[in-house]
């Protein structure tokens, strides 16, 4: 049942690029995507930045080619990356062998269902919306866009939805259910998710400052990032290259509050530690961690804490890139397994963006500036309401 | 092969399920074109402070969480899987409609917290302090599904006891806008299998069971195997990946003493199925559930828990038999789900 599995194909469209390299181009450049609300419609869009992908729905129809109706933001996104996940892979899902996609959503269909909700009680003409609202419709736009796909399921975790899609990708083929999976998630922003964070008070009204003694909250961001995982049985028969392999995974649960973190964030140092132990490298062993930071104090503090308790006082470089994408929500593992794998590629760490002072309990020092320096191993951490906290680890192919 | 050994149940549906000597006695018609689930007096489930604020999704998924832990007498779980094809659509609703009706102002983060499509598996973990994996699953007619095959894999991967469930719940206005969008038609006396006309009767309840890795005198019956079928083109499809999963278990369809068959009152959903059918009554016994239970996406969660009872008391109740044939003994049962005429499954379950 141990079959080593690997990252094949890259996809991903956020506030950075509409691809991967249009998104290694900005990270390389410290260019960041978070700006003013342009497509967003919401009365706050002169007080907040979000990180918006760069394209109009109209835009977006045109790039995806696809004239269904019913079709929604959340899914020509999920579409064009995960498109761009298995033509960069090399995979022809024609060939026989198994494939599936495993994508993970939280606001779904929301982004259209909003516009047209009240609407719908009055007029017949926006009925289909009913349709496409729900989580799994995007992940069957994908699997038909792709084309013999043989399984689809999709996972709700809140923000580590696309870690647990990651994790659950590689555990299907590990137990021989599946020779490849195009695994990621998909968050379009949305009216809906914005009023939510700001009713919780974690938005910060300017850029995000992750693990900065004064960091005031997230920005949120909408993205899809997908990664095609094929077992080494598939990819050795096909003759396929690896561009990383996944040699650890985690999920478990803070059971400490439905939105915040425990303090000492003992969730999250559950899965790091588990996460560890299944890729039997030591702490010593990992080069950088992609942290979640999504610059709220909560998590960050805790997540500083967790990483404290599993490192001590030897903690790896690291950095949150949600500074460059703005937090994703169900598309943030993902996008985040991508950034690590050109990491991995380029041994290139990314930087964490606008951090000026640490945090006073635990004086952690992100990178502030991209490094250069041999990579083999990334850890990339996820987490999200309800405790659930997931853990990935990445090693050079 | 992997058994998953049913060690307890719990399971809220629009007929009096609730009550663990129910034996599909006095079935509650649908109301007209939908079902309400009977729920419980949840006070004997979940203590007061946290019922006030749970949505009833979260109401009903935690209550048949509790009665199947309780009956399995299992003092920790090494995981909490859930299905749900909408999640908690009412605080989901409720939130929108702040935003929609006061143009984005004066909201509370309540219904927006309790809207996260993982709410139901994260109180459950919070009420027993569950530190270990906890995943939700959230794709339509496989949300279910999705969740056995994951405990599946984790007994493989050496996890001892696991809690697994589907949940769903509706709204008066997602009724009505279904309704609007000619979703449902009205429960008629054609049988449900015979349907010639569109339209489900759309429902909502939820079934939670505790799975354990080993067999214990707790154990009511086995979940043997469970396979999805995305999209089938035909319904030879169907068939051929039905006689190849029952192949994997050494069994032909003759050894299924009882087919339970997700139809769904939809001529169109139902078609593939409905050709199915005769190869279904020559060999097993078929029989049907979503007449009783309604159509929704965790459908199947209610499926597993007829299943269950039917292995326990050795009996297919006249109300589901489609055919008149009976089964002599009640060893194997099969349910064959349908969810739009898209997503298929199969689930093999076993007197233990």
């Amino acid at each position: 049942m141990s079959q080593r599995v690997y990252i094949t194909g890259l996809g991903m469209i956020s506030a950075i690029g509409n691809n991967v390299p249009e998104s290694f181009l900005s990270l390389s450049q410290s260019k960041t995507g978070i700006g003013k609300i342009n497509y967003l419609s919401t009365r706050y869009k002169d007080e907040f930045l979000a990180g918006e992908i760069k394209l109009s729905d109209e835009a977006l129809v045109d790039l995806v080619q696809d004239n269904n109706s019913a079709l929604n933001r959340n899914s020509y996104i999920a579409m064009l990356a995960a498109k761009e996940a298995v033509i960069n892979s090399g995979i022809d899902t024609n060939d026989g062998l198994r494939t599936g996609v495993i994508s993970s959503t939280t606001v779904a269909g929301m982004s259209k269902t909003e516009l047209y909700y009240k609407e719908m009680f009055e007029k017949d003409d926006h009925l289909n919306v009913l349709d496409t609202h729900d989580c799994g419709d995007s992940t069957e736009r994908i699997a038909d866009y792709i084309g013999n796909v043989d399984y689809v399921t999709t996972i709700s975790t809140a923000c580590s939805s696309a870690a647990n899609a990651i994790m659950l990708g590689c555990r299907m083929i590990k137990h021989g259910q599946l020779d490849r999976v195009v695994v990621g998630g998909v968050d379009a922003l949305s009216k809906f998710t914005f009023n939510g964070f700001n009713t919780l008070m974690i938005l910060d009204r300017e850029w995000c400052k992750p693990f900065d003694e004064n960091r005031k909250g997230l920005n949120l961001g909408e993205g899809a990032a997908f990664v095609v995982i094929e077992g080494e049985n598939a990819l050795n028969l096909r003759k396929g290259k690896p561009l990383a392999e996944v040699v650890g995974y985690a999920n478990a649960n803070d059971a400490y509050h439905q939105t915040a973190s425990s303090p000492e964030g003992y969730g999250a140092t559950l899965a790091i530690q588990q996460a560890l132990k299944m890729s039997g490298l030591s702490t010593s062993q990992i080069d950088y961690i992609n942290m979640h930071g999504t610059g709220t104090p909560n998590n960050d503090l805790s997540e500083s804490f967790a990483t404290k308790a599993v490192f001590g006082n030897q903690v790896p470089k690291f950095s949150s890139t949600k500074s460059f994408t703005g937090h994703t929500l169900a598309a943030a593992a993902s996008i985040e397994a991508v950034i690590s794998v050109l990491s991995l590629q380029h041994n290139m760490i990314f930087p964490n963006l606008n951090f000026t002072t640490p945090i006073l309990e635990t004086g952690l020092v992100p990178e502030t500036s991209l490094v250069h320096t041999p990579l083999n191993t990334i850890l990339s951490n996820s987490f999200g309401f309800g405790g659930n906290c997931s853990s990935l680890i990445f090693k050079k192919a | 092969m992997i058994k998953a050994y049913i060690n307890g149940t719990g399971c809220i549906s629009p007929q009096n399920s609730i009550d663990s000597d129910w034996f599909f006695e006095s079935i509650n018609p649908a109301k007209g074109d939908y079902f309400d689930a009977i729920e419980p007096s949840y006070k004997e489930f979940i203590a007061p402070n946290l019922l006030r604020r749970m949505g009833r999704a979260i109401k009903m998924g935690v209550a048949a969480g509790n009665i199947a832990i309780q009956q399995a007498d299992a003092k920790k779980v090494d995981a909490i899987i859930t299905g749900t094809g909408l999640g908690c659509f009412e605080d989901s609703e409720r939130f929108l409609l702040a935003i929609l009706n006061n143009d984005e102002q004066f909201l509370t983060p309540t219904s927006f917290i309790q809207s996260t499509h993982n709410t139901v598996g994260s109180q459950i973990a919070l009420i027993m302090k569950c530190h270990d994996y906890n995943f939700t699953y959230v794709h339509r007619g496989f949300s279910f599904e999705s969740t056995l095959q994951d405990a599946m894999m984790l007994f493989e991967e050496g996890k001892e006891t696991v809690l697994v469930g589907g949940v769903e719940e509706h709204t008066p206005n997602f009724v009505l806008l279904n309704r609007r969008a000619k979703k449902f038609q009205e429960a008629s006396s054609t049988p449900i299998w015979k349907s010639t006309s569109e339209g489900i009767q759309m429902s909502e309840g939820t079934a939670f069971f505790v799975l354990n890795k080993t067999k214990t005198e707790k154990s009511l019956a086995s979940v043997d195997g469970i396979q999805t079928v995305y999209n089938p083109k035909t319904s030879a499809d169907i068939l051929n990946k039905l006689h190849a999963f029952l192949k994997l278990h050494n069994l032909t369809l003759v050894d299924i003493d009882v087919t339970l068959m997700g139809f769904s009152d939809d001529v169109n959903f139902d078609e593939k199925l409905k050709e199915v059918l005769p190869s279904i009554e020559k060999e097993s016994v078929a029989a049907c559930y979503k007449h009783i239970c309604g159509e929704y996406h965790t459908a199947t969660a209610f499926a597993m828990w007829t299943a269950v009872k039917l292995i326990e008391k050795q009996k297919l109740p006249r109300v589901l038999a489609i055919s008149d044939k009976t089964p002599s003994k009640i060893k194997h049962v099969l349910i064959i789900n349908q969810y739009l005429g898209i997503n298929y499954s199969f689930t093999l379950l076993s007197q233990c």
